[in-house]
């Protein structure tokens, strides 16, 4: 038998295997069928988690919603999540634009695809936030899924007062990371709480740095002031024309006094602080007789703030000084919200006790107004900004979802 | 990596069986056909899982493998035949 009859049998039997092989291939039994789905159902989940932008933004939304919902990283995140490193940064220390800046990143260099990371800039409520359990956590899977979370905060908000040169600290926050190494400039957006919305607004429309932002959320946060004062001097909201209760804590009280409190003479500040300190809960009414201690315009607003005179709510508000509307109409964000440029993604619980569910309401209705692009997702699972770590399981699935399309909408930017 | 790597190596497993019950294994290869499939499941994910570590973070990794691995048994046993034919031939 010489080579060639040798490689002519060989491809005999090669083609005998080729077309028993093909009759195989016709044997179309439900195993065979089942195991070529599940095949092409992991091809495409596969492909699609991992090749595609709004893939990847859901893989990270998944991920990211377990450490949500939780104080905890999810096991996936810890295992296949980045290291993190942590950096404290104080920006123009001992002057009156001091901001403290906790940078939450990944410690190793940006992957190829796609390229610069993205950056969160993160401004938290009143109060100092910076070690809240769930803010930490936020901040650290944020890192972990390889995007940079910085936390903003200033002396004025840790000392539970709003002011708007607080904005001045997001700006300068925005533009140190627009120059981080392995950042991409085009994707930081920012995230702000409860009374941190206005700094966040103010930021957001500043045009050194508006045009240049991705995003902007904003998580039970505030819209007008006036209004607000409104709800908590009424102790009730309008929602969708009807007026139901709501029952105010002490720290919004508390916030709305500190904010405007320079303004009012030093024995109103006594009985004011005296009336509305940082407590979980009301403390007693002043009694009648401190009460006729307050100049008229110190009485009007301890009357809107303790909700005892509903009735007299306009007269109220109109007895405060031009100065005082003036300072209550710029601390609104409602002010300057046409001036903002990025999209708005509004998150609000409808049980929120800080901020009533009608100041996001009313911020829909000036953006549908202004025809600006915004998503509003209404929340039952917080308890104001944080997760209410007892909610029900059938509360948290039927907010799931919701929550997952926003954080997909936060994290595709810089995915 | 080496938690995410025995990772891979169970998912290429699964999707080498899965293969193999799919009856994408050659018919030539017959009784040699499962391990063969179960090897290239594994070697495809594992490519695919480093290789998405590399270039999109190991957060991504896992995804990567999943469809690497499935690529991998559908076209290595077609590639090896091909190649296997052709040596034959020359």
């Amino acid at each position: 038998m010489d080579r060639n009859q040798l490689s002519t049998r060989q491809e005999n039997d090669v083609d005998a295997s080729a077309k028993q092989g093909t009759k195989t291939r016709r044997n179309w039994t439900p195993g065979r069928i089942a195991a070529g789905i599940i095949l092409i159902i992991l091809l495409c989940a596969g492909g699609f988690l991992s090749l595609f932008p709004l893939g990847r933004a859901f893989t990270r939304s998944a991920l990211l919603l377990p450490a949500l919902l939780s104080d905890s990283a999810p096991p996936p995140l810890v295992v296949a999540g980045e290291p993190v490193r942590v950096t404290h940064l104080t920006l123009f220390p001992h002057t009156s634009r001091t901001a403290y800046l906790d940078i939450y990143e990944p410690a190793t260099p940006p992957p190829p695809v796609p390229g610069g990371r993205e950056v969160i800039i993160d401004v938290p409520g009143a109060g100092d936030n910076r070690t809240v359990p769930q803010l930490v956590n936020l901040s650290r899977s944020l890192a972990q899924e390889g995007i940079i979370d910085v936390n903003v905060g200033t002396p004025a908000l840790f000392d539970y007062r709003v002011e708007t040169q607080e904005s001045e600290a997001v700006v300068e926050a925005f533009e140190l990371m627009e120059h981080w190494p392995g950042v991409n400039p085009q994707h930081i957006g920012i995230i702000t709480f409860s009374v941190g919305s206005l700094s966040a607004y103010e930021a957001a429309a500043d045009p050194r740095i508006r045009d240049r932002i991705a995003f902007l959320a904003i998580l039970g946060g505030y819209t007008d002031i006036t209004s607000l004062l409104r709800d908590v001097g009424t102790r009730s909201q309008t929602i969708n024309g009807k007026t139901e209760r709501w029952e105010p804590i002490a720290t919004t009280a508390y916030v709305l006094y500190r904010s405007v409190s320079y303004l009012f003479s030093p024995s109103d500040q006594k009985l004011l602080q005296e009336a509305f300190p940082l407590t979980a809960s009301f403390p007693p009414p002043l009694p009648a007789a401190k009460i006729a201690q307050l100049s008229p315009v110190g009485a009007a607003y301890y009357h809107l703030l303790e909700g005892d005179q509903p009735a007299k709510i306009n007269q109220n508000i109109a007895a405060l000084t031009p100065a005082m509307k003036t300072l209550l109409t710029r601390l609104s964000p409602l002010s300057i919200i046409s001036q903002v440029r990025p999209p708005i993604y509004l998150l609000h619980d409808r049980n929120d006790p800080a901020i009533p569910y009608a100041q996001a309401l009313e911020m829909v209705a000036a953006l549908s107004r202004l025809h600006h692009p915004y998503n509003f997702t209404t929340y039952t699972i917080f308890s104001h900004v944080e997760i209410n770590l007892n909610s029900s399981l059938i509360k948290e699935l039927s907010n799931g979802p919701e929550l997952l399309g926003v954080l997909t909408n936060v994290v595709l930017p810089g995915s | 990596m080496l938690i995410l790597s025995l990772l891979w190596v169970v998912l290429g497993l699964i999707i080498g069986a899965l293969a193999h019950a799919a009856r994408l294994c050659p018919a030539i290869w017959q009784s040699h056909g499962w391990p063969v499939m179960l090897g290239l499941g594994v070697f495809s994910a594992l490519i695919g899982g480093w290789l998405g570590t590399w270039l999109l973070s190991a957060l991504f990794a896992t995804a990567t493998a999943v469809w690497v691995a499935v690529v991998g048994v559908a076209l290595f046993p077609r590639l090896i035949l091909w190649c296997n034919a052709r040596w034959q031939r020359s």
